[in-house]
């Protein structure tokens, strides 16, 4: 620790005295977050997210600061260098939603060398020395299924809505679904890629449709339910069961539905405001804590009971969110132990 | 193009669109086997969707008429920037439909004057300059709505998802826009001088065309569009999103290409646009009906369009 905080502050050019090795004051501390991408809704929500939480935080006192940067291409050199900047600005920890899980392990190993703390979540990175707070993507897909296998015991039709072709978060929600319906009556007849948004999502269901028997329920990766109801909606089929992304236009639809003719499904996702609790998490580690390096984030799920409440606190045309505190972040760790 | 006359079937035969709208049909045919009965479903939905990348294409085809280096690259962010602010003003108010799709074509010049100020006064190749301002529309429209998805107006909504005589209107938009296109190629003199300057710029330039004002009709042409399929394309799938464009980019040019037009300009070919859009549309369709992986899909696509190209441009453009 003393070492690390003499290299540390030999990097950024500023003495600092080494800090007690436990219960260590973070005040002092500054704290960076390295996001890969802004171009949706859910990222918007997630930096808003870090941005209220971080700021309540440097007010409070708890850190010196907590900024965040993206970069504009969504590309892993440009990660990599945007992490070495952040290192010679001296960040005691740095927050990263990662581009690769691979291609940034350079920087990374770089920044913890340098003795910086590093906490990746959701785009996780593979370099050891790095926190993982990561999502059971396998976990949402048996979610899914398990839901709608205890609406239809009898089992039935499904179609699968995917996200991206050749990205390890569609491959896992995937394989997730496709282990679980092993275990139920369900025939999985029709798989399309929607690219997790809600226009690529309709035309794909549009094209395959007129193809498909008739469904009774539609698995999604989150960000693609509302075009597929929307698809479905065109033509004269009965709306199958479609397990939403926690998206307003989807619980919106849902909540409209229900109000007409008794709709009901459930959704989930992960919150945005994973961000919080990859924050909390990073500060935790600053305070000396003893944190395990791989953790899970939990679901944030919207069941036909708290549609409602949803709705209520989930801004028009955003997605459903929660932001962690501290406890919460220490719950997490204390779970993972 | 100038030989004597060929007899009629040749004629159409060597008809550089002919291939796409071959492709499309045996692609319709192959996913009919599967879908039945459904194949008027089928039909419809890719009547709907080929039109936003005929619109789209339309623009890109004529801006790469104008020859080598002549491209639109700020197509998606054009389209995501226009829809953003058109939707994010009309703000579900019917009463605000007609200014609003004057705002989203408004949004159309303004990128495309952009675009073309970027490539004339700065001189930076279209290419470059396009992307770069892309940048700029996309983060606009970050930061004018921070991803936020408005519905559109109701009636707006009804209208875009909505058709008659079983023709969605967005396609009856699409039909007319390229009537349009095909009657400026190939019944105006602006058209004429679109492909001379393609052909050859120099030439162009000393026979007189307006060679600066013509490429200045064509940027903004193309962003008005992209800016219109934007606004079209939000209002039929329930709001815009940030990344709503991205497909558009790559199926702008695709569309161009297979549908018969020279990539190196000088060359368009309208009716191709919407052979090459069906086509594209169906040929996902009727890969993911047969319930072939991502991978094999990808393959597939490639592959046929690689043969639905070189078939178009089979005798070559040696005119």
């Amino acid at each position: 620790m003393t070492l690390k905080a003499i290299l540390l502050g030999a990097a950024a050019g500023i003495i600092t005295f080494a800090a007690p090795v436990a219960e260590a004051d973070t005040s002092d501390k500054r704290i960076a977050l390295s996001n890969n991408y802004a171009g949706n809704s859910w990222r918007q929500a997630m930096l808003e997210s870090w941005q209220k939480n971080g700021d309540q935080a440097v007010t409070d006192g708890v850190v010196a600061a907590a900024d965040a940067f993206t970069t504009s291409e969504n590309q892993a050199t440009e990660q990599a260098a945007q992490i070495q900047n952040m290192i010679l600005q001296g960040y005691d920890a740095i927050v990263i939603n990662a581009a690769s899980p691979t291609a940034i392990n350079g920087a990374v190993k770089a920044a913890c060398d340098a003795g910086i703390t590093v906490v990746s979540f959701d785009g996780i990175v593979q370099e050891p020395c790095a926190w993982r707070i990561a999502v059971d993507f396998q976990q949402m897909g048996r979610e899914q299924v398990k839901y709608l296998a205890e609406r239809y015991p009898d089992g039935g039709n499904l179609l699968e809505i995917r996200g991206l072709a050749g990205v390890f978060v569609d491959d896992e929600i995937s394989a997730g679904i496709h282990d679980e319906v092993t275990n139920t009556n369900f025939e999985i007849v029709g798989s399309v890629h929607g690219d997790w948004a809600q226009d690529v999502a309709q035309k794909a269901v549009a094209g395959i449709l007129p193809s498909l028997p008739e469904i009774v329920g539609v698995v999604t990766q989150g960000g693609d339910g509302y075009g597929a109801a929307q698809a479905i909606g065109a033509t004269d089929r009965p709306m199958p069961t479609i397990v939403m992304g926690n998206r307003q236009d989807e619980l919106q639809w849902w909540a409209d539905e229900q109000a007409a003719n008794g709709y009901e499904t459930t959704s989930l996702s992960i919150a945005p405001g994973v961000s919080t609790l990859a924050f909390w998490v990073a500060q935790q580690i600053l305070d000396g804590q003893d944190v395990p390096k791989d953790l899970t984030v939990p679901f944030l799920k919207v069941t036909q009971d708290d549609l409602v409440d949803a709705l209520k606190t989930t801004p028009k045309g955003s997605v459903a969110n929660v932001e962690y505190t501290q406890d919460q972040a220490k719950d997490v760790i204390a779970a993972a132990k | 193009m100038n030989d004597t006359r060929p007899n009629p079937i040749r004629a159409v035969l060597q008809k550089p669109w002919l291939w796409a709208y071959l492709a499309a049909g045996l692609t319709f045919a192959a996913t009919s086997l599967i879908a039945g009965s459904g194949a008027g479903s089928l039909f419809y939905a890719a009547l709907t969707f080929a039109s936003f990348s005929a619109i789209v294409g339309i623009g890109q085809m004529l801006v790469i008429t104008l020859g080598p280096g002549n491209i639109d690259l700020s197509i998606p962010a054009t389209m995501t920037l226009a829809a953003t602010l058109a939707l994010k003003f009309m703000d579900t108010q019917t009463a605000l439909i007609l200014p609003g799709l004057l705002v989203a074509i408004g949004v159309g010049i303004g990128c495309g004057v952009v675009n073309f100020l970027l490539i004339l006064l700065l001189r930076i190749p279209p290419i470059i300059a396009t992307l770069s301002a892309s940048f700029l529309y996309q983060s606009l429209a970050i930061w004018s709505n921070r991803g936020l998805r408005i519905k559109p107006p109701e009636p707006l909504a009804d209208f875009a998802t909505g058709g008659a005589l079983g023709i969605p209107n967005v396609a009856v938009v699409g039909i007319a826009l390229a009537i349009c296109a095909w009657l400026l190629l190939e019944r105006a003199i602006a058209g004429r001088w679109i492909s001379a300057i393609g052909q050859n710029l120099r030439a162009a330039r000393l026979s007189g065309v307006p060679v600066n004002a013509v490429r200045f009709g064509i940027y903004v042409n193309s962003a008005i569009c992209a800016a219109l399929t934007g606004f079209l394309l939000a209002s039929f799938s329930g709001g815009a999103n940030l990344n709503m464009g991205t497909e558009y980019m790559l199926m702008s040019i695709a569309v161009v290409v297979i549908g018969g037009s020279s990539i190196g300009g000088g060359n368009s070919n309208v009716p191709g646009i919407w052979g090459a859009a069906l086509f594209m549309f169906l040929i996902v369709s009727m890969l993911n009906s047969y319930g072939l992986g991502a991978g094999i899909r990808l393959i597939l696509t490639g592959l046929v369009i690689v043969g639905v190209v070189t078939l178009a441009s089979r005798k070559g453009y040696d005119a």
